[in-house]
């Protein structure tokens, strides 16, 4: 579970302050699949970032089962990162020159728990569920959009973490692509359980989410 | 850093290496490479050039140690006992007196001032290799009189007119032609030319040997004196050994005894030091820009990599994991411009062995030890290390947000 108390980022750009969160409060349950959307510039990537442990806030706290994430040492936020949290870029974030195995594999890599055996067999499942087993030597540029988007998901969920988070996961993709994906999020998320906390600001990907918060102006305005 | 961070750092960087820029890498390695051979092109020549005068004087002038009149005097007296005191001294090979007179020759039209040395050839042989060069004709033997050996510049070509001649010569004296010598006493003689020979040693190609009995019958008498003694160590035994030999027993109160060590730190101190200034500033200059270099790859490279660096560190790539990828970048990239370097190098010294840089007064080749490879490429190796490992250290330490959005 995830407990969000009191979040506030201020950015100060000389002058002028911006209040990209303004004293957010929120929870979301274990297996949700949690949708945040909004205008831009609401705080939907900032709260994103925030609960990913990408970015410090300026005041509040985050605890994750019973972690104050915000606690933690930089080493430990990143074993965090590592151990128990996924993260879905908009644009991929694919490493250009490693293959579709060797990107989804290298999170597993680091893990210390598991073995180099483990490893490859994560990395083989999750391919073949995914359906990337057969791309699985190629490099990111010679994959669609929407292959490389299943790639970085499958880079995210090789770890089985306990959330995952996807910043506009279909931002690139056509209508047809962002299904896909929004498929293979929803098959992850009743199939494992998985908690996925998403932003998006298309209308039409309300369907697929249990939950949706709106942001304005750095607050939730409707949940 | 633990061996799965070191594992996951090598990957990344290999792929980095190898589906990235080829011709960045090319470039990087053929200037590091570059910058090996200068920095260790220009020491072992010059090396190579201290290491062939050493050889030509020792093997053409003093031998190991010498044995010159002290100061004041003109000659080493009592000759015989000093020699056979000498020669009964443990470590000394052989002692071979010299005694050198100003003489005029006189071949047709030509005339030309010699300084003519006398020798005892037999222990002359045993000292010094210029028997080994004779390019016509013999060496000189013991007893010989009224024969004389030439170095090649002074028998001259034939071929070639007085005024194209680059040193002055008798005009192509020829073994067995006859060559009058007039000796600064006014003893004037007819001499056969019995050998000529090459040693590429200027100084002594432009003298002639006759006998040390020859000599006696230019002086009117028995000669119990010499210029100098020149004497060849026994192998194992060094020269500072012999000297100090020498004047335990006692030839420092006949004579001045000098290594060629000695004599070399005199004559040639301001030039070897002349070379190890030029060495210092062609391996500072190398060091520098090798380390600007490698600076200015990885810096691009990290450059162009923050937003990628950023994801990593998003997914759970430790930042040391990231610092390290670099760092064996710069590792690869040293190693092999290090070895192209070493190929570059032995091309070099290969070719100048069979093509030796010649000058009338020395030829060269490159003096090039294991250990001067050895030296040099871990001084560029942590050049390199240092120059890759900084920005890799600044990047790798930017904050997630920061590098993502750059």
């Amino acid at each position: 579970m995830i407990e969000i108390r009191d979040l506030t980022k201020i950015y100060r750009m000389g002058d002028v302050q911006v209040n990209a969160l303004d004293g957010l409060s929120l929870a979301i349950e274990k297996g949700e699949f949690l949708g945040i959307m909004g205008a831009s510039g609401s705080g939907k990537t900032t709260l994103l970032h925030m609960l990913g442990l990408l970015d410090v806030p300026t005041s509040g706290k985050i605890v994750i089962d019973d972690t104050d994430i915000l606690a933690l040492t930089d080493y430990e936020k990143t074993m965090f990162r590592l151990y128990r949290l996924g993260y879905v870029f908009q644009d991929y974030a694919l490493v250009p020159d490693l293959t579709v195995m060797e990107n989804v594999s290298l999170p597993a890599m680091l893990r210390k728990d598991r073995t180099e055996e483990q490893t490859q067999n994560d990395s083989y499942g999750i391919l073949r569920k995914f359906g990337l087993y057969d791309r699985r030597d190629h490099l990111p540029r010679e994959l669609s959009g929407g292959q490389q988007q299943r790639v970085s998901i499958a880079r995210a969920m090789v770890n089985k973490p306990d959330i995952l988070f996807a910043d506009e996961p279909c931002a690139n993709l056509d209508s047809e692509n962002s299904k896909v994906v929004l498929d293979l999020f929803r098959e992850i998320n009743e199939d494992l359980q998985q908690t996925i906390v998403m932003v998006s600001h298309e209308d039409w990907h309300k369907d697929y989410f249990h939950r949706i918060i709106q942001l304005k102006d750095g607050k939730v305005v409707a949940a | 850093m633990g061996k799965k961070e070191l594992k996951v750092a090598s990957l990344l960087a290999l792929r980095s290496l190898q589906r990235g820029s080829r011709s960045s890498v090319v470039l990087t390695v053929l200037i590091i490479g570059m910058c090996f051979t200068n920095m260790i092109f220009l020491p072992s020549l010059f090396n190579g050039i201290g290491q062939s005068i050493t050889k030509q004087i020792v093997d053409y002038e003093v031998s190991n140690v010498i044995v010159s009149p002290k100061s004041g005097n003109q000659y080493i007296t009592d000759l015989d006992a000093t020699l056979d005191l000498i020669n009964g001294m443990p470590g000394v090979q052989r002692a071979s007196p010299h005694y050198s007179k100003g003489a005029t020759f006189h071949f047709r039209q030509r005339t030309l001032g010699v300084n003519v040395r006398a020798i005892a050839p037999t222990d002359e042989k045993e000292v010094s290799p210029v028997y080994t060069k004779m390019i016509a004709g013999s060496y000189l033997g013991e007893g010989d009189t009224g024969e004389v050996i030439i170095g090649r510049p002074i028998a001259g070509d034939a071929a070639v007119r007085q005024e194209d001649e680059f040193q002055e010569s008798l005009g192509g004296v020829r073994v067995g032609d006859s060559v009058t010598i007039e000796y600064g006493n006014g003893y004037t003689k007819e001499y056969r030319v019995k050998g000529i020979y090459e040693t590429g040693w200027s100084p002594v190609d432009s003298a002639a040997y006759v006998s040390w009995t020859d000599m006696e019958q230019v002086e009117g008498s028995a000669l119990y004196k010499a210029d100098l003694i020149t004497v060849k160590a026994k192998p194992g035994y060094s020269e500072q050994f012999i000297k100090n030999e020498l004047l335990a027993y006692g030839v420092g109160v006949n004579g001045k005894v000098q290594t060629t060590g000695d004599l070399l730190s005199k004559s040639m101190g301001r030039a070897l030091q002349s070379f190890a200034i030029i060495n210092m500033v062609s391996l500072i200059v190398s060091i520098i820009i090798t380390t600007v270099v490698l600076f200015i790859v990885i810096t691009i490279k990290t450059l162009n990599s923050r937003k990628q660096i950023g994801v990593l560190k998003a997914i759970g790539v430790d930042k040391e994991v990231i610092m390290h990828n670099y760092g064996f970048q710069v590792i690869i990239l040293g190693i092999l411009g290090i070895v192209l370097g070493i190929i570059i190098t032995l091309v070099l010294a290969m070719y100048l062995a069979y093509h030796p840089i010649v000058t009338p007064e020395w030829s060269a080749t490159m003096y090039l030890t294991p250990l001067d490879l050895l030296i040099n490429s871990v001084i560029l190796f942590i050049a390199a290390l240092i120059a890759g490992y900084v920005p890799a250290y600044q990047i790798s330490r930017e904050d997630i947000q920061t590098a993502m959005r750059a």
